[in-house]
């Protein structure tokens, strides 16, 4: 029998050739690296918050992170090595993410013209997706930079003057930017892997991550009024070092 | 022109084509399907209910056989089958199903313990064997005795095709679409291919090949009310007829469809019916036993689509702005079922009424479906007439349907008849008689023929619009052949169709465009369309009888003495405006089963002479043996008829396969 | 439909991107055709009168006219969608057609859907690959569980329309992606225990960027897909499946 038939039974023998593994590994990454991320991201906005109960809060906050209740004195170092490991993580993230998107002009005209054709909301998302992301690429890369270099920056009154002083826009920029990158980016994590069933429910998870993405917002944005006002009072203009409460009445 | 050489030439892409060229690749020959429209497009994706073979794996289906599967389709019949076609049929088919299981068909699989089923309008609790479960399920059908219609929701067509067509991708057969034959290439009694038009680019081309096989489908398109798919047009037939050496079968036996949804025509499947649906009219009463005590809902199509409209005139249809129409009411199978099982029906009623039939019940009026009649061919598929034409499915009167088919018997047809006819052919390309010399001159002569017939059409500047007669056409068909026939109608149809043949002449096209212009197209197929609608007519007109789907009113009983025939139609000559009509007689002395009483519809009819000592011997038989195959054998030998693949016995649940052979 | 009401018929105008490659230099344009509208009239009936009445020349693709066939893909006021379902009552009175992008222009709203599907299938290997060539057809068949059966007639619902890649975003920017149809037809054979191929094998066809790992997640297929298939749950399932495999 003069058979033509092409299927030649194969078991499930590892792959010598064909497409490598780095693709499986690639995907992976760029996954759990954005999920870290926004992990830390989600927490870092509750820590910023803090300002919002007040000074004290924030100080107390900030004396934890850099070791002081584990260590007796602080080690602002520990807030460098935390915001390098951010950094490095956030740069996988983006090489992958880089790495996989298209190269040429043309390939974006043509995506731009198809959304706006399809006006297909999760297609649209990719886009807001990829603009945010490079507004993330400088945006976070300045303000990680200045947390590797001055860890000592952070406190109540320093960060008030740092924002107030100078930075207010380009932190606008970023926790604006960062917020809807986290939750589109969380959102289509979910999506592509079918997390818990959430792919055939798309309507309830797009709820959840808005209401998520506002609340951090709105959280966001009173922190961001409350560092400006204190950024705004005569002794942070003044340099002044804040003294916990507990320890004022000592002086 | 550009000629291509192949051995095997299949036109049509549907279940047929593609398993004959699968079957003749398997044997080593080449194969080369055209097809008007990517394969998997065929109209077998429609077939929805399913496939009979009588695998007899479900409670309801426990004591099915070849033999009762044989009763049921020789009966739906009204005993206008080849009985030897039929024996083949039905011993391959469960093969057939079993092959498309090795090839991924999804079929539905028996779960044992109960399950519920509506049965006559009562929900039963049926439990299911341990030893049936996980093998294949099957349905109620109308028509049949036993459950034996294997099925896979209602996609059951569109999952064979699947399989079907992604075979033929791993055995790289090569699919040209978007092609259309419009001549069979044929001298002296034998047919070498074919030439064919390109529908994209509007060029013809040339096939030589030793076999030629059309699967082309049916014809329902001759039709204004039709639920077949616009591309059943039944070009492949119709330059069958054209070449004038090789006759159709059956014309007139035309099929109509109980449940075409109302006003559109789109099927909704029998399986609707068969897994416990009713048939209400205007009063959402339940009409059907009153006419049809034994089977109801679930006698054959033919008697069925005929107490529809039978009612509907006697006034009791429901009455809407397009007409009337009855009612089908599948509400009491629940929202369950009709999601699991049947839920392309449920999509056809939400796109197209906007109803929800769990809830709502379904307009429906019976809608022309299937063509019986066809190329007629021999036991093998090969044509009568031409050497190396063979034809299989819809497109063929090879003639296991008589003049009906049962539900699931025509996706069954294409599948079997692909495998038996793509062994034969196989063998005829292993023959030396199929050896020809290439004629150039043939191509040149009737290439050029086509060529000129095609600018003649482009360039003649005539008054007549291809539409205007397709549709004029249509409604005719629709008005005068339909259900209810009478000489005066007939004679009313045979006269405007001719009318119409000769405005063909006159056609004249409103736009020259590149490429496949949609006009040209509609000029050429509607004439060949309206020889096919002349074939149908004029053999209904001389059929003086009442048979199967052929209803005369003004001879309402079946006529064993006159008319067990098969009719051949034969187009005389490029100027004819009739077919010439023939008839082959049935030999009632080599039947198996001995016409008399179908089992429902009309039991009055006229006897043949042969009839009651045929019965006898018939009798004498049964009693002189015990096991079931050596009485068959007696009675009617056909296994030496199939190819030797597909001689094996079938395995049942209560039959082992090797038995006394 | 007896509830249908009779209201006053609305005059529709059905602009058509026109085309035809076989006339390089014409550039494609919106032609407007106007007809009245009739009760339950689908772009199928409105295109068909439309040729028959008006203009011969305008191509088009229908097959089964029932939603079954998948030949009638094309862009409905800018989505994918089947025409031949669409009922113009659906849509405002003035309706944009365009043929399906991503597929080679026949002429105006005819694409070749089928050369496409067929490249994909040959490089895909999307039919099932069983232990030989010769199964046993006489004997009783090898059991399956009926649940199973179901599921996997859940996915083989495609009938490659192309609707899902018209709809892909990936596919805008990555010629060679597989797209939903492909990728949902291998998660079919994955999920079929009669196809004899491993995850490894499976890892050969869609492991890179052109295959399961170049998805982007847009779900543009799932929310086109005329039956209505669970289009991203599959990818994403074949995704899990590519990834464990690595790893394990």
């Amino acid at each position: 029998m003069n058979s033509s038939y092409k299927a030649i039974p194969t078991t499930g023998e590892p792959a010598a050739l064909g497409p490598g593994r780095a693709n499986a590994w690639l995907d992976l990454l760029q996954g759990v690296s954005g999920a870290v991320l926004v992990a830390f991201m989600w927490v870092h906005m509750f820590l910023v918050s803090s300002i919002l109960l007040g000074k004290d809060a924030m100080y107390t906050v900030t004396r934890m992170l850099e070791g002081e209740f584990l260590f007796g004195r602080p080690y602002p170092a520990l807030v460098s090595a935390v915001a390098v490991t951010v950094l490095a993580i956030f740069l996988v993230h983006a090489l992958v993410a880089v790495w996989k998107l298209p190269g040429s002009y043309r390939q974006y005209r043509v995506f731009w013209h198809h959304s706006r054709g399809l006006r297909h909301t999760d297609t649209t998302l990719w886009l807001v997706q990829v603009v945010t992301g490079l507004v993330l690429m400088f945006t976070a890369t300045i303000h990680l930079y200045d947390m590797i270099m001055h860890p000592s920056m952070i406190g109540p009154h320093a960060s008030s003057a740092r924002v107030y002083g100078g930075t207010w826009l380009l932190d606008l920029v970023l926790m604006f930017a960062v917020e809807v990158h986290a939750g589109i980016g969380i959102y289509r994590l979910i999506i592509k892997w079918d997390l818990f069933g959430l792919t055939r429910r798309r309507e309830l998870l797009r709820r959840v991550v808005t209401g998520i993405v506002l609340f951090y917002l709105v959280l966001g944005s009173f922190t961001f009024a409350a560092y400006l006002k204190i950024g705004a009072e005569p002794a942070v203009q003044a340099g002044e070092r804040y003294v916990p409460s507990w320890q004022q009445g000592a002086h | 022109m550009e000629i291509i050489h192949t051995d095997v030439l299949v036109i049509g892409g549907g279940l047929a084509g593609l398993r004959v060229a699968i079957g003749a690749r398997r044997r080593g020959h080449d194969a080369i399907v055209l097809s008007l429209v990517p394969p998997k497009r065929s109209h077998s994706a429609a077939a929805q209910g399913g496939m009979q073979a009588s695998l007899a794996n479900s409670l309801k289906a426990r004591g099915d056989n070849e033999d009762v599967h044989f009763a049921d389709t020789v009966r739906g019949s009204d005993w206008g089958a080849d009985q030897d076609v039929v024996r083949m049929f039905v011993h391959t088919a469960p093969k057939a199903v079993r092959e498309l299981a090795a090839w991924g068909v999804p079929w539905n699989r028996v779960k044992r313990g109960p399950h519920r089923a509506i049965i006559n309008g009562q929900a039963e609790t049926l439990v299911e064997s341990d030893a049936a479960h996980g093998l294949i399920d099957a349905r109620d059908f109308g028509g049949t005795r036993k459950w034996r219609t294997c099925y896979v929701a209602d996609g059951t067509g569109h999952s064979m095709l699947y399989a079907m067509s992604d075979q033929a991708i791993a055995r790289d057969i090569p699919v040209h679409e978007r092609a259309e034959a419009l001549v069979l290439l044929h001298a002296d009694g034998r047919c070498y291919g074919a030439i064919v038009r390109d529908l994209v680019t509007g060029r013809l081309r040339a096939y030589l090949a030793r076999a030629t096989c059309i699967a082309s489908g049916g014809f329902g398109r001759i039709y204004r009310v039709s639920t077949n798919a616009v591309i059943n047009e039944g070009i492949g037939a119709a330059i069958a007829l054209e070449t004038g050496a090789t006759p159709l079968g059956n014309m007139e036996a035309v099929q109509f469809h109980p449940t075409g949804i109302f006003p559109a025509g789109i099927l909704v499947t029998e399986g609707c019916r068969g897994d416990g649906g009713l048939l209400l009219d205007g009063d959402e009463y339940r009409f059907m036993p009153d006419y049809e005590p034994e089977k109801r809902e679930l006698a054959s199509r033919d008697v069925v689509s005929r107490r529809m409209e039978q009612h509907i005139a006697e006034g009791k249809g429901a009455r809407t702005r397009f007409g009337e129409h009855l009612w089908l009411d599948i509400r009491l199978l629940g929202a369950a079922h009709i999601d699991s099982r049947l839920r392309e029906v449920k999509e056809i009623c939400r796109y197209f009424l906007g109803i929800d039939p769990s809830r709502e019940l379904i307009p429906v009026r019976p809608a022309q479906h299937y063509s019986m009649g066809g190329i007629r061919t021999d036991y093998r598929g090969e044509s009568t007439g031409l050497k190396g034409l063979f034809a299989a499915g819809e497109a063929a009167c090879w003639d296991m349907h008589g003049f009906n088919r049962l539900g699931g018997n025509s996706v069954a047809e294409t599948v079997v008849a692909g495998m038996l006819v793509g062994e034969y052919i196989a063998d005829w390309c292993d023959s030396p008689d199929s050896d020809f010399r290439a004629s150039t001159a043939l191509v040149r002569e009737q290439g050029g023929a086509v060529a000129d017939r095609l600018e003649a059409i482009a360039e003649s500047g005539g008054r007549e619009n291809p539409f205007e007669i397709l549709r004029l056409m249509q409604e005719t068909m629709t008005d005068k052949v339909g259900i209810f026939r009478s000489g005066e109608r007939l004679q009313e149809a045979v006269t405007t169709l001719q009318s119409l043949l000769a405005r063909c002449r006159d056609i004249g096209l409103r736009t020259q465009v590149r490429g496949a212009n949609p006009e040209l197209a509609a000029a050429y197929r509607v004439e060949k369309m309206l020889k096919l609608a002349l074939c149908v007519s004029a053999g209904a007109l001389a059929r003086t009888e009442s048979r199967g789907a052929h209803y005369r009113e003004d001879f309402p009983r079946r006529d064993d003495a006159q008319w067990l025939s098969r009719t051949l139609s034969t187009w005389p000559g490029p100027e004819a405006n009739a077919p010439t009509l023939d008839y082959q007689p049935l030999d009632v002395m080599a039947m198996e089963l001995p016409p008399g009483w179908r089992g429902y519809g009309a039991k009055d009819h006229i006897e043949h002479p042969d009839t009651g000592r045929r019965q006898q011997q018939v009798e004498a038989v049964q009693q002189q043996h015990s096991d079931r195959f050596e009485r068959q054998r007696a009675l009617l030998s056909f296994e030496s008829l199939l190819p030797e693949r597909f001689q094996g016995r079938n395995e049942r649940l209560a039959e082992a396969k090797e038995g006394a052979a | 439909m007896s509830e249908l009401i009779a209201r006053e018929r609305r005059q529709l105008e059905l602009r058509v991107l026109r085309y035809n490659p076989r006339y390089p230099d014409a550039t494609p344009a919106f032609q407007s055709y106007f007809l009245e509208e009739a009760d339950a009239m689908t772009l199928f009936i409105a295109l068909n009168e439309i040729r028959e009445q008006q203009d011969p020349s305008l191509q088009f693709d229908f097959v089964c006219r029932a939603g079954i066939c998948g030949s009638c893909g094309m862009l409905i006021n800018g989505k994918p969608g089947l025409a031949c379902r669409t009922l113009t009552a659906d849509l405002p009175a003035c309706i944009n057609l365009a043929p399906l992008p991503g597929f080679e222009l026949i002429a105006d709203l005819s694409v070749n859907t089928g050369k496409w599907m067929r490249a994909m299938s040959e490089r895909l290997e999307t039919w099932l690959h069983a232990a030989g060539d010769d199964p046993d057809i006489d004997s009783l068949e090898p059991v399956m569980e009926p649940e199973l059966a179901q599921e996997i007639y859940e996915l083989e619902r495609c009938i490659e329309c192309g609707c899902c890649i018209a709809a892909c975003g990936t596919i805008q920017m990555r010629e060679d992606f597989a797209g939903a149809v492909g990728l949902n037809k291998l998660a079919r054979l994955r999920l079929d225990p009669r196809d004899t191929r491993g995850d490894a094998d499976f890892y050969e066809l869609v492991g890179d960027e052109d295959g399961v790992f170049g998805c982007m997640s847009l779900l543009g297929c799932e929310d086109s897909c005329p039956k209505d298939l669970p289009l991203g749950t599959q990818i994403a399932w074949l995704r899990r499946r590519m990834v464990a495999s690595t790893l394990g």
